[in-house]
Formats: structure tokens, C-alpha cells, sequence
């Protein structure tokens, strides 16, 4: 995890329980090092992270150290946001533009209906 | 500021380079086969920046993955780090064919380099053009490059079927022998 990093990288042994059997409002970014959109989205997720913490957690996945986890829940490309309520699948965003308010209602608006 | 005290003595800098960018790599493959020749303990060691942040931070401890990819970096032996032009030309000093040129980047007039001024905006360039050269990873290109992708988008579809349009211009699919389609529940 990098320092002042707002999101926690869960893996393919962590996602279970860290994902699935979690209660919470959950926003996973699929994303990779090496993507030029997750790099230009990546300050923006940071800060919306920050401002929606007491309401809901963004986590991470790393599609080129975790591939299997991006066939399970068939990530076709990289940024993907999955929302998960209760371990089950709300909603998902596929690059959403890097604005704090594209962001913002991206990974919040699955929970709203 | 200090490498991993328990990883082994480094005596060589190591050039980290973008391995998702056909160009970064292109180039990273010839500093490492360029490398080859030089005697051991005098190169550089040539690697892709890869998907690990621990790793990096044991190079050293200020680097973050993001700033690796976003600019060229050389990781010096003493752990110091060189960014964009000026990790060029520490590369170009590292190895034999290019060594006579590297001298000139060190010239300087009143306090000014002026062939590393050159050095330095001529990566600079390189890396915004590198989307029409074929980076699989750099994202969108720069405003002023723009019309030049779409030029070239234009010409490497004549004459084949049109491109499906992507359902983002900030989303990057994956390569499609990576896309397996299993239900979500994994069964």
C-alpha cells in the first residue's frame, strides 16, 4: 500500500472476505499500474474515497497480479468499478471520466435505487 | 532516504521502463542487449516497472509505482533516482556505443547544459507521441497530439473494417486473449 494511499489492494485470497462477507457498501476499482486512465483517475478515486469513507469503502483490485479475479466478475477493461452491498453485486461503471463528480456518482449511484 | 538494508549491494543503476508501452520496451530491450557487451559492475540493468509497490520502494523508498510509470526512471547504486531526460542520458553513459555522445550532455555553459536542455525536450516529446507509436498504456494522448492519433487512427483503418467504438474514452480494454467469459459467481 503506498502512504497516504485511501485504498486498500485486496487479492484473490483477501477478496472473500474482505468483499464478499462484508456488510458494507463496497466500490472495487479493477484497475492496472499500467493503465494511462487508471493513472489519470487515480488522484481523483484518492479524494473521493476520502469524502465518501464514513459511508462507503473503495477498495482495489490489481488485474495484472490478480487476472483470475478480473475473469470471475468479467472485467473486459481497465478502470471497472464493481459496487457490492451485502457481498452481492449493485452496479459497475467501466471508465468513468476522471471529474470528481463522474467519480462520485459512478460508485455511489448503485446504492441509491 | 535508503535502500532495503537487506537486499544485496546493487553496483549497477537500473533503468525501469514502462514494459506495457511497445516503445518503452522496444527501447528497454536494446539498453539491455546493448548491455550485454559492457564488463560486470559497469552497465545498467534494464527492467520493466511492473505491478508490485513494494518492490519499487525497496529500490527505493520515495518511489511510488505511479511516478514510475509516469516518467522514465534510472535507480542509481546508491539509491538516488534520475527522471526523464537526464535517466536518458545516464543510460547513454552507461553503455559503450553511446558513451562518446553521453560526454556532451554534461557540457555546460554558465551553469547551463544546453545539449541536456535538447536531451530533455526531446523526451519530452517522445513521450507524448508515444500513443501513435503504439503505447498500449499511456492513456489519452495530449491535447496537442490528438489530431496527429486520429490521423493515424484514420490511416490504420483504411482499408481494414472500422473500429467499434470504445464504450469510454477513459477505459482500456484488455487484450482480448486475457477476456474469459465465466458468470460472476465463478461456477
Amino acid at each position: 500500500m503506498e502512504p497516504d494511499d485511501m485504498l486498500q489492494t485486496v487479492d484473490s485470497v483477501s477478496f472473500d472476505r474482505l468483499v464478499l462477507e462484508d456488510s458494507g457498501r463496497m466500490a472495487v476499482e479493477f484497475m492496472s499500474y499500467g493503465c494511462g486512465y487508471c493513472r489519470t483517475i487515480e488522484p481523483i478515486v484518492q479524494r473521493v474515497a476520502s469524502m465518501i469513507a464514513a459511508e462507503e469503502t473503495v477498495l482495489r483490485v490489481n488485474i495484472a497480479a490478480d487476472p483470475e479475479l478480473a475473469k470471475r466478475y468479467e472485467i473486459t477493461g481497465t478502470p471497472t468499478f464493481v459496487m457490492f452491498l451485502n457481498g452481492s453485486e449493485v452496479g459497475r461503471t467501466e471508465g468513468p471520466a476522471p471529474t470528481q463528480s463522474a467519480v462520485i456518482d459512478a460508485i455511489t449511484r448503485p446504492f441509491m435505487s | 532516504m535508503s535502500a532495503d538494508p537487506d537486499a544485496p549491494e546493487r553496483v549497477v543503476p537500473i533503468l525501469l521502463y514502462d514494459g506495457g508501452c511497445a516503445v518503452c520496451r522496444s527501447i528497454g530491450q536494446w539498453v539491455g542487449a546493448a548491455a550485454l557487451v559492457v564488463p560486470p559492475g559497469q552497465g545498467i540493468v534494464a527492467q520493466p516497472v511492473g505491478d508490485d509497490p513494494a518492490a519499487l520502494r525497496r529500490l527505493n523508498p520515495t518511489l511510488g509505482i505511479w511516478d514510475a510509470y509516469a516518467v522514465v526512471h534510472v535507480i542509481m547504486p546508491d539509491s538516488s533516482m534520475k527522471t526523464g531526460g537526464e535517466a536518458v542520458a545516464e543510460v547513454l553513459r552507461r553503455l559503450p556505443a553511446t558513451r562518446w555522445l553521453a560526454g556532451c550532455f554534461s557540457f555546460s555553459v554558465l551553469g547551463v547544459r544546453p545539449f541536456q536542455m535538447i536531451l530533455n525536450l526531446a523526451y519530452n516529446i517522445l513521450d507524448d507521441i508515444r500513443p501513435l507509436l503504439g503505447c498500449d498504456s499511456c492513456g489519452r494522448s495530449r491535447p496537442w497530439v490528438q489530431p496527429f492519433a486520429r490521423l493515424a487512427a484514420w490511416l490504420r483503418s483504411l482499408g481494414k473494417q472500422m473500429p467499434t467504438a470504445q464504450p469510454a474514452l477513459h477505459f482500456r480494454p484488455l487484450p482480448a486473449t486475457t477476456q474469459v467469459r465465466v458468470p460472476p459467481n465463478g461456477l
